[in-house]
């Protein structure tokens, strides 16, 4: 793990139980450190850890959106947060970024390769975005975590951009494979979800888009038990080749079939994850040589 | 007088003997710091628990330095119904959960306050008080209106400045800021902005057109604005970027918002009847780092939600979103 990424905060730090004098302003000072930056929750010993794995690239309001996740992740017990960046070097606004959250953190890197070809120097367009930092997590995990580790272990992908609830991450805790759950804003729909029957099995997918998907749900709207990803190494996402809306198929058909499926969010009749998007800030004013000091991190 | 090395060592260790038998001296003073140390430990106590039984919510504000309450931190968000709307309150309220001694005033635009915010507020584990006022009808947006034709939030914000000013005593300290339910907040804005006096600033990323928006400091002062839209407003600023102190709104029961101004200007036809420029706070290290971000969501694409509903066939409403 990067940088050390200790998640535990001793709470008891207020708690000094030496007996000699201590002045008022040292009591003070001790209780108001701990609360000028969050902590996470004390970590358990009998929760299952949350690997929370997530791909970021730089643009304008990359810092706002790990920001605002960030304050989201910080509530949630036993969490690890992989942040994957789609770059050449880790970059010292997200080195910065994790340490100060007090988040357990991973932060690894992998840059999508460019296609010079195209104008404008973009990535390569047939590697949907993501896919490749996703890939390098799901490795990092296998390389860090022994088959055999009784260290239970859920992986969920959470988009730097989606709203997600508190509730979300305490209803994935218990997936034995592969859990799922309705998810808001995709397809065109209000929302997306599993259709689940009377006996509580997944038995197909309430979407317009392409329904006869043998996945029809988004990148947020399952997660996988750790145990299931070390057990089949060979399942990563495809690369190239993957029609739009299939990367998630792409990577479950490895693990699961329909019929181990374990709907949760009340039979998936429940929306805990939002798949909302930031718009591109409108940066009109900077003209051509930029107008504020570039010197200030946004 | 020739100076020995042995004179030197003598003097250097004569003077570290009475130092370190001062020091030992001030160790194992008898003083009366039990109680202190027990009502700590007491706290401490109360909050693990309070923290594992809210499964993290950060409980209520603590008393510090003596009994003195931290200022209480008012934030004002505006909201509209939208389908947006759950997810945004949502993530704020995961954010305003971090921060100690904050209340948390929302004010629907709607003619009665909804399930859907009551809800929310309800299981938040926020302080909160739920308001409501409606827009009137000739300033509301109506469809193929531009976003900034009609200036959003005012009879909002109004009528939380209506029920601080019906509530709060003339001595009660606290600070006030207008949060956006779509902005980007760090914690550490908060703590920036409990030392408001008068009226505190700070930049704001994102917003008018560049990567930020700022006060320009110089001595501690707020001497100009760094901006490429309209600089020639009196607070050339966003709502993001200031917070009012409680009492200064309380002595200025004519200070509102005026729904009428110009675009760009609402926020000028508040801070006028308060402070002078030159009176601003300048906060987050003298106005060089940017701690709150003007981040706007994208509108939902719903076309095939659309075509369902036409055919009879819409999601389930029940479902909220």
């Amino acid at each position: 793990m990067d940088d050390g990424g200790d998640s535990q905060r001793d709470l008891a730090a207020g708690l000094d139980s030496k007996e000699y004098c201590l002045s008022e302003r040292d009591i003070v000072e001790v209780v108001r450190t701990e609360y000028v930056y969050t902590r996470p929750p004390p970590w358990s010993d009998t929760l299952p850890t949350i690997h929370v794995i997530t791909p970021t690239y730089s643009r304008p309001v990359q810092k706002a959106e790990l920001t605002r996740l960030a304050n989201t992740l910080l509530h949630v017990p036993n969490l690890h947060w992989i942040l994957v960046e789609d770059s050449q070097r880790r970059t010292p606004l997200i080195t910065r970024l994790l340490r100060d959250t007090g988040l357990n953190y991973t932060h690894l890197n992998v840059e999508t390769p460019r296609n010079y070809k195209l104008r404008g120097d973009m990535r390569d367009p047939r590697i949907p975005r993501g896919t490749m930092q996703r890939n390098l997590a799901l490795r990092w995990l296998r390389e860090t975590f022994h088959k055999n580790s009784s260290q239970p272990g859920i992986v969920y992908f959470a988009d730097d951009d989606n709203t997600y609830s508190l509730e979300l991450f305490e209803e994935m805790r218990s997936t034995r494979k592969v859990s799922v759950w309705p998810v808001a804003f995709v397809g065109g729909l209000r929302y997306e979800s599993p259709r689940v029957n009377a006996a509580g099995k997944v038995y197909g997918w309430k979407t317009v888009f392409d329904p006869h998907r043998p996945f029809a749900i988004d990148m947020a709207g399952f997660a996988v038990n750790l145990r299931l990803i070390l057990h089949r190494p060979q399942a990563y996402f495809k690369l190239r080749g993957v029609k739009g809306g299939y990367q998630e198929s792409s990577l479950l058909r490895e693990l699961v079939t329909l019929n181990d499926l374990e709907p949760k969010a009340a039979n998936c009749t429940k929306i805990l994850v939002w798949h909302t998007r930031t718009e591109k800030p409108v940066l009109v004013n900077e003209g051509k040589k930029g107008f504020t000091d570039p010197n200030v991190e946004i | 007088m020739r100076v020995k090395l042995k004179n030197v060592f003598i003097v250097y260790f004569v003077v570290s003997l009475v130092g370190l038998l001062c020091a030992l001296l001030q160790l194992g003073q008898p003083c009366d710091c039990s109680q202190q140390i027990q009502a700590e430990r007491r706290r401490g106590r109360e909050r693990l628990r309070a923290e594992q039984r809210n499964g993290g919510a950060r409980g209520e504000p603590r008393a510090e330095d003596g009994g003195q309450a931290l200022p209480t931190i008012y934030v004002v968000t505006p909201t509209y119904a939208r389908p947006v709307q759950k997810a945004e309150l949502v993530r704020l309220s995961q954010t305003l959960l971090h921060v100690r001694a904050l209340h948390w005033v929302v004010v629907e635009d709607a003619a009665a306050p909804t399930a859907l915010v009551s809800r929310l507020l309800a299981t938040s584990g926020v302080p909160f008080t739920h308001l409501h006022a409606e827009t009137p009808p000739e300033s509301r947006r109506r469809p193929g209106d531009p976003p900034w034709l009609h200036p959003r939030g005012a009879e909002q914000r109004n009528r939380a400045l209506r029920w601080l000013r019906d509530t709060r005593a003339p001595g009660d300290g606290g600070v006030v800021y207008f949060a956006d339910d779509d902005n980007t907040y760090s914690v550490r804005l908060f703590e920036e902005m409990r030392s408001t006096r008068l009226v505190s600033v700070w930049p704001v990323g994102l917003v008018g057109g560049l990567r930020l928006e700022r006060p320009l400091v110089a001595g501690g002062r707020v001497v100009g604005f760094h901006t490429g839209w309209k600089p020639e407003r009196p607070f050339p600023m966003d709502m993001a970027g200031f917070a009012v102190a409680l009492p200064l709104l309380l002595e200025r029961p004519q200070a509102l918002f005026d729904p009428r101004a110009e675009r760009g200007y609402l926020e000028s036809s508040l801070l006028g009847a308060l402070v002078s420029p030159e009176q601003l706070e300048p906060k987050a290290d003298n106005c060089t780092q940017v701690l709150v971000w003007h981040t706007r969501t994208e509108k939902p694409k719903l076309r095939q939600e659309e075509q369902l509903q036409r055919e009879g066939r819409g999601s389930d409403p029940h479902i909220e979103v």
